[in-house]
């Protein structure tokens, strides 16, 4: 079971690389990152269950964190151009 | 960021569970996945994300540009110290065997921990010297 599970997982993956290089829009681009992460941290799992490895855990913990920031700072940089200067007043006039 | 509130009460709830993980990782990574360059990764990855959501000017009150220069070189003197150390007790640079003569284990325990630690201490600093770099860069 987990192996298919697995073969699903690699197939959504690459699916959502297919709308990370073809994706219109930048949010496009942005959101199928996002997912490609997700699914990076259920393939770590399934994968650390299938060879009996439960440490991987950990890894998935690191990945899914570390796919949070990253997004968040992606959306960030293009949200503002830059990574937060300490300029608020501009910051919230352009949201 | 003021106006994203979401991401401001997701952003508390979990830097001290981003910090705990950081620590849990260097200090568990004798028996796990893990070290000195994960734990360092992950706990600059907190401070990175604090000054993302809030700005990096409340980060820099947090952790200040003079003590991201002190972390960095005391990262590196704790590793250079403990190969010293081994030097001085008559085994060669950074042979952990020297630090304990009556148990080796002990002491191969003793030098991986510290060198770990001043590898840990080290990335945290660099990289959120890095993230400072970067948010405070001027626009051409």
């Amino acid at each position: 079971m987990i192996p298919f599970a697995m073969a699903a997982i690699l197939i959504t993956m690459f699916m959502t690389l297919i709308r990370a290089f073809r994706g219109p829009s930048l949010y496009d681009r942005i959101l199928s990152v996002n997912s490609f992460g997700t699914s990076t941290v259920l393939f770590i799992v399934v994968h650390g269950f299938l060879n009996g490895r439960p440490e991987f855990l950990d890894l998935a913990i690191v990945y899914g964190l570390l796919n949070f920031i990253g997004t968040v700072a992606v959306l960030k940089f293009f949200g503002l151009r830059e990574y937060g200067s300490d300029r608020e007043k501009e910051e919230t006039k352009k949201l | 960021m003021r106006h994203h509130s979401i991401l401001r009460a997701v952003t508390k709830f979990f830097l001290p569970y981003i910090l705990l993980f950081g620590l849990y990782t260097q200090f568990h990574g004798d028996y796990g996945p893990g070290g000195g360059f994960q734990a360092g990764v992950i706990f600059a990855a907190a401070i990175v994300l604090y000054g993302l959501i809030f700005t990096p000017r409340i980060a820099r009150k947090v952790i200040p540009y003079r003590a991201v220069y002190i972390f960095m070189s005391l990262g590196i003197l704790l590793y250079a110290g403990v190969g010293v150390a081994t030097l001085f007790m008559g085994g060669n640079y950074l042979d952990y065997n020297a630090l304990n003569h009556h148990h080796p284990v002990h002491g191969q325990h003793l030098g991986i921990l510290l060198v770990e630690l001043g590898v840990g201490i080290t990335v945290a600093a660099v990289v959120i010297c890095i993230y400072y770099a970067f948010a405070d860069r001027l626009e051409s």
